[in-house]
């Protein structure tokens, strides 16, 4: 167990440089400069030019400026950005925002993706499945954008249930529209991959010989069909939980929740390589372990792959 | 085609809203942000539009324009007097104003919160201001790339003078009739000396001289909740009591928050231009911005070099049309902004829309080869419908073949700055102090800092500096008059279009609509 731990860590190490260097290389190559970017069309003075240019190493070569971020990012110092927040608040801040609104997200995308699956995959062909099917496609063709501001409209405007952005509200008040939207954006595909993966399961010969020997079909279902359902329906739950990171980098942005997506939406826009760097390390540093706990929960759903 | 920032001056109101003072505490509102929060204030560091508009509120300027009639008021000061060359300017402060710490304000405040802006390494976004007071150079040498600049020995301008403890002097480089003009720019409030000595520990708790002060601690990244403070004794303190700007970096979401009745004002975005009075029926209001937009030549480009052919492409736009696409907006015939003091409606004489002329005008300029590139900003949804619909008209109407290019506004911006800009742009530009010469000197004389066309003209930088030497401000029009037919007769940027804004505002409070820096909610009444 402990080796598998540590082989996985150690083969973090090469993939996570090539992704923090790549992500560098696409931010540097954005076109103009960003502390241009930064005064709109008003001419900017030499000496704050000057200023700024030396502290964020605007002059220094691409993989020196690339080196200095990931320094900047092992020693903990991270200083501020180019407008001067103090990135380590911003972080300090912004986290506990995005692991709320991640967490409730996933909440509503996981309940209504394994329950609408399951059902749909038990009682196949049935009402519950077909309209399974519609409503997915329909998720599947709307936009984020139109989702997010038909909420806003809908349940902020015009019904006044839900606040219409911002986290003056508090937990989980101010989260849940967006949260919400992050579920029925997300679910369509969890359920579909359920129900598949149930429906297929159902036709395995043990099922048959489950129900040969007389067992209930609440007993089939939880006993049998489920736990061998379960491995892809883990894998894809954790890809989920990466995906919710890239989600919130709009959803925050729309709903005006100040957490990391936010962060890199700014960093993006002002093309901040430091920060979006920063961010994308704290992305695959998740992910990694995400990914470490979903091969260790496998092991202990399947012992067909168990790796210690 | 970003609009220059800093529009927003300070302004104050005749105090028509304190009548009604006697209704206690409910005196507040929510005005909307659209901008990404602040991370802190300080007028003097600050040139955007966001950190102006709070420093407005924490801030008292030198002097103001009276909304009504566009004069310049004191506020700070009793009086500023320049000499007869307009050179050297003496101003004169109220005596018993103080600072919100309760030390009272002097000329030494000033002139030190000056000299500190002033000192390039500060690295203070509002520096450049002071590259007009004589002495700026020794306190902003050259710095090699890449490295950081060094604090001079020298730490004072040598242009400005402590007189007494509530008067002090400003010698310029040049001599400049619109200085006055500019004394009521925010960016240049004085800071009190313990802020002066570490500013950067007051970055969240900012010590004014303004009508309203924080509202117990602001952390980064939150709302600015504002209280009236006693002790300003300037005119015109707004009617509120008391006052919170939301930061909503998404205008759609502000808009949103708006109908919500969450926020008592809002913007309203371009993708609502269409809905918003149906939307608010009973509470949006617009007005003329201050700013004007163009379509600029580049001056680097020999096949734009014939006046003829600049005039043609003029007259070949249908401005109205154009505005009308644009929406809430009024078809350009000068260059400057129209509620500016100078303005002319007729100033242009190849802003009319005449096609066959412009068709004889391209033929006697020799015609044109090769296709006419339209650079647009991809990061404005309306970049490339804007650039695609002026194309369209020079197509149409002069024959030309026309392509478009999609870049970054600051990368047009910086391929203009350094002269590799391919083609036309669109452009934008607004006032920081409310002078026609703050449009001609930026955009138009050789050296100005926002002349992306690369235009020179010494007969128009002759003008511009008697414009400048004129103490008369009558006289002193005139000759920037004269400066802005030169540049129509050059035609080096289009003028097109001047925008309207429109805001909503929620039935307790109503707005007040000032000269030269429009609606403004700070100033509302209270119903």
């Amino acid at each position: 167990m402990t080796r598998f731990v540590l082989r996985r860590a150690l083969a973090a190490v090469p993939i996570g440089l090539i992704v923090t260097l790549g992500v560098f290389a696409l931010v540097f190559a954005m076109p103009g400069d960003p502390l241009r970017e930064l005064a709109g069309d008003k001419p900017i003075p030499a000496a704050v030019m000057a200023a700024k240019r030396a502290q964020f190493h605007l002059d220094d070569p691409f993989i020196v400026q690339y080196l200095l971020s990931m320094k900047d990012i092992f020693t903990g110092n991270f200083g501020t950005t180019f407008a001067g927040a103090e990135i380590a608040d911003q972080l300090r801040l912004r986290i506990p925002v995005t692991l709320k609104l991640a967490t409730l997200g996933l909440v509503f995308q996981w309940v209504a993706g394994l329950l609408f699956g399951l059902y749909a995959g038990f009682r196949r062909n049935g009402m519950v499945d077909r309209l399974l099917l519609l409503s997915t496609l329909v998720v599947l063709a709307v936009p984020s954008l139109v989702l997010y501001f038909a909420a806003q409209y809908v349940l902020g405007v015009e019904l006044k249930w839900l606040p219409v952005s911002g986290v003056a509200d508090g937990y989980p008040l101010s989260y849940l529209m967006p949260a919400l939207c992050i579920g029925i954006m997300g679910f369509a595909g969890l359920a579909r991959l359920t129900r598949t993966s149930i429906v297929e399961t159902a036709n395995a010969d043990f099922v048959k010989t489950a129900r040969a020997k007389g067992l209930g079909e609440q007993r089939i279902l939880w006993g049998h069909v489920l736990p061998n359902a379960l491995l892809p329906m883990v894998t894809f739950m954790g890809i989920d939980v990466g995906g919710i990171f890239a989600g919130a980098i709009l959803a925050e942005s729309i709903f005006n929740l100040p957490g990391l997506g936010q962060f890199m939406f700014q960093a993006i826009k002002l093309k901040e390589g430091g920060v979006v760097v920063l961010l994308s390390t704290l992305a695959f540093v998740s992910f990694i372990l995400i990914n470490l706990l979903v091969d260790i929960v496998y092991g202990a759903i399947d012992p067909r792959v168990r790796n210690v | 085609m970003t609009l220059g920032l800093a529009l927003v001056l300070s302004a104050c109101g005749d105090g028509n809203g304190d009548s009604g003072g006697s209704s206690a505490g409910a005196k507040s509102v929510v005005i909307a942000i659209t901008a990404d929060p602040l991370n802190y204030i300080n007028p003097l560091n600050e040139n955007g539009s966001p950190g102006i508009q709070v420093a407005q509120a924490m801030y008292a300027p030198l002097v103001t324009t009276d909304p009504n009639t566009g004069k310049t008021v004191n506020v700070m000061a009793d009086s500023v007097t320049p000499d007869k060359t307009s050179q050297t300017w003496t101003i004169k402060l109220k005596a018993g104003n103080t600072f919100q710490n309760g030390q009272p304000l002097t000329a030494k405040d000033y002139v030190d919160s000056w000299n500190l802006t002033a000192q390039g390494s500060t690295a203070w976004k509002n520096n450049g201001f002071f590259s007009k007071v004589e002495g700026y150079g020794a306190l902003n040498p050259e710095t090699p790339d890449g490295a950081t600049p060094k604090p001079t020995a020298v730490k004072a301008l040598s242009g400005l003078k402590l007189i007494d403890d509530l008067t002090f002097s400003i010698k310029l480089k040049v001599p400049f009739s619109q200085f006055g003009l500019t004394l009521q720019y925010l960016g240049l409030a004085p800071l009190p000396e313990e802020v002066r000595k570490d500013p950067d520990s007051y970055k969240r708790k900012p010590i004014g001289n303004g009508a309203f002060k924080l509202d117990g601690d602001w952390a980064p990244g939150t709302d600015i909740k504002l209280v009236k403070w006693d002790g300003y004794k300037g005119p015109n303190a707004p009617a509120a009591d008391a006052i919170t700007y939301r930061f909503i970096p998404n205008g759609d979401t502000a808009y949103n928050e708006f109908l919500a009745g969450t926020v008592d004002f809002v913007d309203v975005p371009s993708s609502k231009i269409k809905t918003f009075k149906t939307d608010a029926p009973d509470g949006w209001v617009t007005a003329t911005s201050s700013g004007a937009n163009y379509l600029t030549f580049p001056a680097w480009d020999q096949r734009y070099k014939n006046p003829k052919l600049r005039h043609a492409f003029s007259m070949a736009i249908d401005r109205k049309a154009f505005a009308d696409l644009v929406g809430l907006a009024t078809p350009s015939s000068g260059l400057i902004s129209p509620d500016i003091d100078g303005y002319r409606s007729d100033a242009c004489k190849y802003c009319g829309f005449d096609v066959t002329k412009a068709k004889q005008l391209l033929a006697e300029a020799g015609g044109f080869s090769g296709p006419v590139n339209i650079n647009y900003n991809t990061s404005k949804d309306t970049g490339q419908l804007f650039a695609e619909a002026l194309g369209n008209m020079l197509r149409q109407n002069l024959g030309l073949e026309v392509k478009y290019t999609g870049k970054q506004a600051s990368e047009i911006t910086e391929l203009a700055d350094t002269r590799k800009l391919d083609g036309l742009r669109l452009s934008g530009w607004g006032h920081d102090y409310p002078s026609i010469e703050d449009y001609l000197t930026p955009m138009f004389k050789s050296s100005g800092d926002a002349n992306f066309a690369g235009y020179n003209n010494p007969a128009l930088d002759k003008i511009l500096a008697e414009g400048d030497a004129q103490p008369d401000p009558e006289q002193a029009i005139k000759l920037y008059q004269q400066a802005e037919d030169i540049a129509l007769e050059d035609l080096p940027l289009i003028p097109l279009y001047a925008k309207q804004n429109a805001y909503l505002h929620s039935a307790k409070i109503d707005p007040r609509e000032s000269k030269y820096t429009g609606v403004q909610a700070l100033y509302s009444t209270f119903q």
